[in-house]
């Protein structure tokens, strides 16, 4: 399939929507924006707003691979970038033992056997011999790639650093092999769930787009375009109450993966319209923590006999005993 | 155009959003590319490029109308041409019975005439607008201005010429015409004055030089920061952490490079017949474990609030953190911080434990702590006690703290006081003191910044 450029954020908009994906004028500006300026996209916001989705549908709309890297605590450089395949080199010094000892038979001495064996050195260090994770692998690829670095705040500062190198100029050197440098520059999206302060000059590098939970238009949208068979009118129910459930200070908020998975849940049972009876037996699809489903449970009018009530506050002690001395502490 | 742009720049570099060059460069090839005509991509190109935190939206939101919108009040009305003769006699008539000020000012409601440019200046100087450089000030200033016009007394006068057109015998239906007329134009004088105060803040924000006053305030010793100044500091504890952060990830990569490890080279090698192929070295980069205990009386509230602040900002280069707060008593304050921002978290800590006249007692928390939370501490926690010592003559309890001492790895007391004041009064410090590994004195954001890196350095 041919790579697309867009002309117009309206164009990019209208190709995401085939992809499955709603954006709105927002995300569309700020995507075609980064395809223009060539910078990578910062996407924050709540967890299961699509920010992973949009790198998805993007690659799908470009006509593009889509490459991820998922970060996590301890990512390196020897997962994010390359890794040389020892045992496999290992394996051809083993399997090659004989056509070397044929190189190195013919040496008068140990020092011109050495520099045979250094005439061949790069043989081991090639490319063959080079695992490529996946930023190498969207940096040499010979078709343009997504590059979707996923969920960024969970790397450690260190790598973030070493990511600003890569991100800066698509370049990375491998000492034993040279500089490698990108073949098409990749489209980059980076997603945060905020979880810790990035570094500011990670930032300065990207263009920035916050994505927040939609409004009720915007999820009833997306409900329709993926849960087609819900009923029109059910589906404006189960939105509206997803979006006052957001509102509650609940532990995890439902997002909208969530949204769909309940509406899938809602077709299955065959639902005709929310009723307690409905709610009841579908509404751990939407909240994960028992004390949230309690919260909510009790918010919507039906009380469980057995709620404890909450204990005491802690008397301070010794509160009549300081009169000893007394001062503005 | 150009020029509006970069002062609206400065304008949220001056309301504490970090602007670089190089951004402020983005932003004009981003326009460059979306062009300026429609103006919700205008403002996404700016937002974009801009702003990289979604605590400076609302920041963006607020300033991008005052910079970019058609900044014209709505139009005031002319009443003055289309009455009748009649009536506008009447209107004269009754207009005779008000002072000359109320006059004056009512005249010009009929009229439709708006402030001019002179007169909103002076309004401005009268209420010190000039001074204003936040925009949550904005409506405040917009009422002071309106008070100096006396709008209230207008109003009243308002009503009363209402009344006496009424008893002059005017038709009704035309009376309450005049009276949403006037009415309008009194709106929209208010909406001229806010949009002038909002404009001339944003002004002053944009002439203002926000950095040096930040690194002004971080070597502000805790006890002169008044509470705007907190806020400011509040806000810079993130990106604090997030400076330290990159200082100490830098630190632990060279520090990587260690020993080598033979246990270890050895099972990695196994794979390879024990040809050492991969070398690994030994990880000396422990995370420390942390247990905190916070004075968090009037005197050290600021001091203890940003250590947390900073603590928890930091927390993934922390293997755990266990928080106490006192004043009279000790409580244990780290599930407060469990699915919370940390500032939000220390915000309910201090409400709950007010600071007031209490009786401010290191021995008795001490000893509460020994007997509910001793299992915290162990041969790899550091502990840390933020305090100034002033123990109220109660007993200091140096058993226990010589024995939490013995058991921690090591034993930090941050203290704002300066040592010269440790003998004085009731303070105990100097009895503590031997039984510290590292006292650091810490009476301003910075050195508390200093402070935790060093403490963050495990041996």
């Amino acid at each position: 399939m041919p790579t697309r450029t867009f002309a117009s954020p309206a164009e990019l908009q209208a190709a995401l929507g085939e992809q499955q994906y709603i954006a709105n004028d927002e995300i569309a500006t700020i995507l075609y924006l980064s395809q223009q300026l060539g910078k990578p996209l910062l996407t924050e916001g709540p967890a299961g707003v699509g920010k992973t989705e949009l790198a998805k549908a993007l690659a799908g709309a470009t006509g593009r691979e889509l490459i991820r890297l998922q970060c996590y605590e301890g990512l390196d450089e020897t997962k994010a970038l390359y890794e040389w395949e020892y045992a496999k080199q290992l394996l051809y010094t083993q399997l090659l033992r004989d056509k070397l000892q044929e190189t190195l038979a013919a040496a008068p001495n140990l020092a011109a056997a050495a520099d045979r064996l250094a005439a061949e050195e790069d043989v081991f260090f090639s490319m063959r011999f080079l695992l490529q994770r996946p930023l190498l692998r969207a940096i040499l690829s010979k078709e343009p790639t997504v590059l979707l670095i996923d969920e960024i705040d969970r790397a450690d500062a260190e790598f973030e650093a070493f990511l600003l190198e890569v991100l800066s100029d698509f370049q990375v050197s491998v000492p034993e092999i040279g500089t490698l440098t990108a073949v098409h520059r990749p489209l980059v999206v980076l997603t945060s769930n905020n979880t810790r302060e990035l570094s500011e000059a990670l930032k300065r590098r990207c263009l920035y787009l916050f994505i927040d939970y939609p409004t009720v238009e915007q999820e009833l949208a997306v409900v329709r375009l993926k849960v087609p068979e819900l009923a029109p009118r059910l589906a404006r129910q189960a939105v509206e109450l997803v979006h006052r459930l957001r509102t509650m200070d609940l532990r995890k908020a439902p997002s909208i993966s969530e949204t769909l998975d309940w509406a899938r849940a809602l077709v299955a049972l065959n639902a005709r319209q929310l009723d307690p009876q409905t709610l009841e037996t579908t509404l751990s699809v939407l909240l994960k923590h028992e004390s949230d489903l309690q919260r909510v449970r009790r918010e919507m009018g039906q009380v469980e006999p057995d709620g404890e009530p909450r204990p005491p506050r802690r008397p301070r002690p010794d509160d009549d005993e300081f009169t000893r001395y007394r001062r503005v502490n | 155009m150009e020029e509006r742009i970069i002062q609206f720049i400065s304008a949220l570099r001056g309301g504490g959003v970090r602007v670089s060059l190089a951004e402020s460069a983005d932003a004009f090839k981003a326009i460059e590319e979306l062009g300026i005509q429609d103006r919700e991509r205008f403002k996404l190109a700016l937002r974009a490029t801009l702003i990289k935190d979604a605590s400076d939206l609302a920041t963006f939101e607020e300033l991008f109308p005052l910079f970019f919108d058609a900044t014209e009040a709505p139009p005031l009305l002319n009443l003055a041409q289309d009455l009748t003769p009649e009536e506008a006699a009447m209107l004269a008539e009754a207009l005779r019975q008000f002072s000359r000020r109320l006059r004056e000012m009512l005249e010009k409601l009929i009229r439709g005439e708006m402030l001019s440019q002179q007169e909103l200046d002076q309004l401005g100087q009268m209420v010190g607008l000039n001074r204003a450089t936040d925009l949550r000030q904005r409506e405040w200033m917009a009422r002071r201005m309106a008070q100096a016009l006396r709008f209230r007394e207008v109003q009243e006068a308002l009503r009363q010429l209402m009344e006496l057109l009424a008893q002059m015998g005017i038709n009704k239906q035309r009376l309450e015409q005049i009276r949403q007329l006037l009415q309008a134009n009194q709106e929209a004088l208010m909406e001229q004055l806010r949009q002038h105060a909002g404009q001339r803040i944003a002004q002053n924000m944009a002439q203002r030089r926000p950095d040096q006053e930040i690194d002004e305030l971080f070597n502000r010793p805790f006890n002169a920061l008044s509470d705007q100044d907190m806020d400011r500091l509040r806000k810079e504890v993130r990106r604090l952490a997030a400076l330290l952060r990159s200082r100490i990830a830098l630190r632990q990569k060279r520090a990587r490079t260690g020993q080598l490890d033979a246990k270890a080279t050895i099972r990695a090698n196994l794979k390879h017949g024990n040809v050492p192929i991969e070398i690994v070295h030994r990880d000396r980069t422990l995370k420390p474990k942390l247990v905190v205990i916070c004075d968090i009386s009037t005197s050290m509230r600021y001091c203890s609030e940003l250590m947390l602040g900073l603590i928890y900002a930091l927390q993934d280069q922390i293997s755990k953190t266990h928080a106490f707060a006192f004043i009279d008593h000790l409580e244990y304050i780290s599930p407060d911080f469990v699915g919370q921002e940390p500032n939000a978290a220390i915000a309910g800590v201090l409400a709950r434990m007010p600071s007031g006249y209490y009786n401010t007692d290191l021995g008795f928390s001490l000893e509460q702590f020994s007997r509910n939370f001793l299992d915290t501490v162990d041969s790899r926690t550091t502990l840390i006690v933020v305090g100034d010592g002033r123990n109220n003559y109660n007993n200091p309890r140096l058993d226990i703290f010589s024995m939490l001492a013995r058991r921690s790895h090591r034993t930090i007391w941050l203290n704002p006081e300066s040592p010269l004041l440790w003998a004085t009064g009731d303070s105990d410090m100097l009895k503590y003191a031997p039984l510290c590994d590292i006292i650091l004195q810490v009476s301003t954001l910075a050195e508390l910044t200093a402070a935790i890196d060093k403490m963050l350095v495990q041996r």
